[in-house]
């Protein structure tokens, strides 16, 4: 029951978004496509950083514990913050590439 | 001058369908990689997937009768609460405790912090639960669940123990199981978790999160080659 009125709820102001950039702020609807492109990028962004960043985690435990005899939980990567992190990460670097893009554009014209 | 591309808006002919087929490469695989992620995260939240995957991955609960039952680490805080997974474990060891199913309760988990050592307030929770001081046995050492398997064979080998109940979440006995037969035991999967309804879009989200962590950690033992 709760998921399906998350769900539902979250269908609702989507067609509502939808409505509004359509309407009101008068976006072309066929380049929602390419919005969701630039959406799942920065989502696929995120998660190449999420992996790098336990991956990286999970190397420095193993390495700790191998050369120092010091031990550190492999707990250390269960913690949503890296999530958030990453996503912070993901984003930056993708606005970094578009902004970057952008200016050599300009550049050459 | 012309504006930056990020505030230029997306080329008004391109459909959904071009997503995966324009760009640069790089630009692709993220775009695949972003997409595998959303339909990942839309299932875990909107179906019984994690659910299901629990049940499949849980070694099946074998309530019988043993030397032991051991109850194994999660975590404390500093001043001395237990966290969500620790106390249901703990509820589930006192409760088998009560069953009469073994005559003796072992507890595991360190401290952090300065703070008291999990084991310890377990056991001083089972002491509230009117179990007698005499049946609780505690362990404070071990850092990981190779080294509780270990450390409980040395606990238990002198008092004549060789079948446990062994008791922690479904994910992690699938890891833990292996560990303690070949400390030894005869092992009896008691997992606490078991009727644990992941039912809203949260608690499904949180059970897929334990199951990718204990995926790993079971696949990191097995490299290691220890199960």
């Amino acid at each position: 029951m709760e998921a399906t009125f998350i769900a539902a709820l979250a269908g609702l102001t989507s067609i509502g978004a939808y409505y509004f950039g359509a309407r009101v702020l008068r976006l072309s609807s066929p380049s929602l496509g390419a919005a969701i492109g630039k959406m799942l990028e920065s989502i696929g962004t995120t998660l190449i950083f999420l992996a790098l960043n336990l991956a990286a985690a999970v190397l420095i435990v193993l390495a700790v514990r191998s050369f120092t005899g010091l031990f550190v939980s492999a707990y250390v990567t269960d913690d949503a913050v890296w999530l958030g992190l990453s996503l912070i990460q993901g984003l930056a670097f993708q606005w970094w590439r578009a902004t970057a893009a952008g200016a050599a554009s300009s550049r050459q014209e | 001058m012309r504006r930056p591309d990020f505030l230029v808006p997306p080329r008004s002919r391109q459909t959904l369908g071009d997503v995966f087929t324009t760009g640069r490469p790089i630009d692709r695989v993220c775009r695949l990689i972003g997409l595998a992620g959303v339909v990942f995260f839309l299932v875990t939240a909107f179906t019984p997937l994690a659910h299901r995957l629990n049940l499949w991955i849980a070694i099946p609960p074998q309530m019988v009768r043993s030397d032991a039952i051991v109850v194994l680490g999660s975590s404390v805080s500093p001043s001395g609460l237990l966290s969500p997974e620790s106390q249901r474990r703990t509820n589930h060891g006192i409760e088998l405790y009560q069953k009469g199913l073994a005559p003796i309760l072992v507890f595991l988990g360190g401290g952090s912090s300065g703070g008291p050592a999990e084991a310890d307030v377990r056991a001083e929770q089972a002491r509230l639960h009117g179990i007698p001081g005499a049946a609780i046995l505690t362990e404070t050492r071990a850092k990981t669940t190779r080294e509780e398997a270990v450390l409980v064979k040395a606990l238990l080998q002198s008092r004549g123990a060789h079948s446990v109940l062994l008791v922690t979440n479904a994910g992690h006995l699938a890891r833990a199981f292996p560990l303690f037969e070949r400390a030894g035991f005869v092992v009896h999967a008691a997992p606490s978790d078991m009727f644990v309804e992941a039912d809203t879009p949260e608690s499904r989200l949180w059970l897929m999160r334990l199951l990718v962590k204990e995926s790993f950690g079971w696949l990191y033992y097995r490299i290691a080659g220890y199960i």
